[in-house]
């Protein structure tokens, strides 16, 4: 079997990236802030206890899975998606694309992905990368995470595709199936962004949108009981900046790609006040660069006493009252 | 952000980062992560101290490889039962060394998947990783 032609291209995040360069392979010249922002992409949620979580953790995106579902009602494309129960059908239908060339997206367990740094391999199975070929017994990926097009063995493919536990990928598969040919953005975008300000600001539990920001507020000063140790304690501390920054969200949580979706939102709708909104959502994506590079700091230096936890908190809930006031603001603006 | 601020020298990490360019527009730039950059080497004393000590803990026979293992990759109890297709209430047996000295040979290659190593690594705990840390990126 042969490689697909496939233009590779980064992304900032893998679900996004995914979608974007398939859709653009598929002729459709979108870009990934739009993709995420027609998606509803941004988001916040967190989880004090969980039975997944060894410890307590916090999302910036929606669901995973949405970016394609939401897009898919929002601009009517359709996307052919594929589950399956037994492996080797699976490994079988994937190959079976590969052969009619077509570019196909596939859901893993990162930590499977043998391409990945050991430092940066974790279990969840909400990663999504392009096959774009096979050569033997190894594929040729584009993973938006990658500057160029990576391999994985077989076996670390069926592995991670086949995975078990929360969010099973169930050899999940995906590629564009129609797109149509002129696309009116206007409604999608506004669609977009008015689910974006209902899920930051109305959705009735104390975890999601700005409510669970400001639970992290309160709650992150109870984080060192869960800890083993100060190490323990520290890695997780550091991981508030793996997850706004590492983590495949083009910076601040996706607020900066979110702001670059505004902006772009303003020229759809030629609506030039977005651009402020845009800017301003800029701003408060720095407050969350600060978070980051605080929450790395203080996990390096093992400064970790209550102090500490209490400053983080006041961070956070300055990023709530400020998402508070954003959102409301945009909502009153797309209306 | 500035695109000037954005840019990190990190080649074993790159990423896209969205930045306001100079002439106004927001857009991506390929830049480096500045967590590995700076702290990739706490990342590795944090982890090879937690190896040491969970090693000891099971030479001491106060937990199984299973335990080791569950704690190094961060996955909770429910987790794991899922990942490996055993009942919780037996992997929480297998998580001390009795149990797991009886587990049966499919039982442990079940659990060598998930952990990504093989069975003889299982128990063995000689595992590559400790062999292939990089040296710190950082000035």
């Amino acid at each position: 079997m042969s490689t697909i032609q496939y233009q590779h291209r980064m992304g900032a995040h893998c679900e996004s990236g995914t979608v974007t360069s398939l859709l653009n392979h598929a002729g459709l010249p979108i870009t990934e802030p739009m993709v995420f922002g027609i998606a509803s992409g941004i988001f916040f949620g967190y989880f004090h206890r969980h039975k997944s979580f060894t410890f307590p953790t916090f999302i910036v995106r929606n669901r995973p899975g949405e970016i394609r579902t939401n897009l898919q009602k929002r601009l009517g494309i359709k996307f052919k998606t594929y589950s399956f129960r037994n492996p080797d059908e699976g490994m079988i239908a994937m190959d079976g694309l590969l052969g009619r060339g077509i570019p196909v997206a596939s859901q893993v367990d990162f930590y499977y992905m043998d391409y990945v740094p050991s430092w940066e391999r974790v279990h969840i199975n909400v990663h999504f990368m392009i096959v774009i070929g096979k050569e033997g017994r190894r594929y040729l990926i584009s993973d938006s995470y990658f500057p160029r097009p990576v391999e994985l063995e077989e076996e670390s493919m069926r592995r991670g595709r086949f995975a078990g536990g929360t969010m099973s990928p169930k050899g999940f598969l995906f590629h564009p199936l129609q797109v149509p040919a002129d696309i009116d953005y206007s409604r999608p975008v506004l669609k977009g962004i008015r689910k974006a300000c209902f899920n930051m600001l109305n959705i009735p539990v104390p975890f999601i949108g700005v409510k669970g920001i400001r639970t992290f507020a309160r709650k992150v000063t109870e984080w060192p009981a869960f800890a083993r140790d100060t190490e323990h304690l520290s890695h997780e501390v550091m991981k508030i900046n793996i997850l706004l920054e590492d983590q495949g969200t083009g910076g601040a949580g996706f607020r900066y790609m979110y702001a670059t979706f505004l902006q772009q939102a303003a020229e759809v709708l030629n609506r030039p006040r977005l651009k402020d909104f845009s800017a301003e959502l800029m701003e408060i994506g720095d407050g969350w660069r600060e978070i980051s590079l605080f929450a790395a700091r203080i996990g390096k230096q093992r400064d970790l006493g209550p102090e500490r936890f209490k400053e983080l908190g006041e961070l956070l809930r300055q990023r709530a009252d400020m998402e508070e006031r954003f959102f409301k603001e945009l909502k009153r603006q797309v209306h | 952000m500035k695109e000037q601020e954005g840019y990190v020298d990190c080649p074993q990490q790159q990423m896209i980062l969205y930045v306001e360019k100079e002439n106004g527009q927001y857009g991506p730039i390929q830049t480096g992560s500045y967590l590995t950059r700076n702290y990739l080497d706490d990342y590795f004393l944090k982890r090879n101290n937690l190896i040491a000590k969970l090693k000891a803990q099971v030479q001491q026979k106060e937990i199984s490889p299973v335990r080791f293992f569950m704690i190094l990759e961060d996955l909770t109890l429910p987790e794991l039962s899922s990942r490996v297709g055993i009942p919780a209430r037996k992997v929480r047996k297998h998580l001390l060394p009795d149990a797991f000295s009886r587990l049966s040979h499919e039982e442990l290659q079940k659990y060598a998947i998930v952990f990504n190593v093989s069975p003889g690594q299982m128990v063995s705990l000689d595992f590559p990783e400790e062999g292939q840390i990089p040296r710190n990126p950082a000035p």
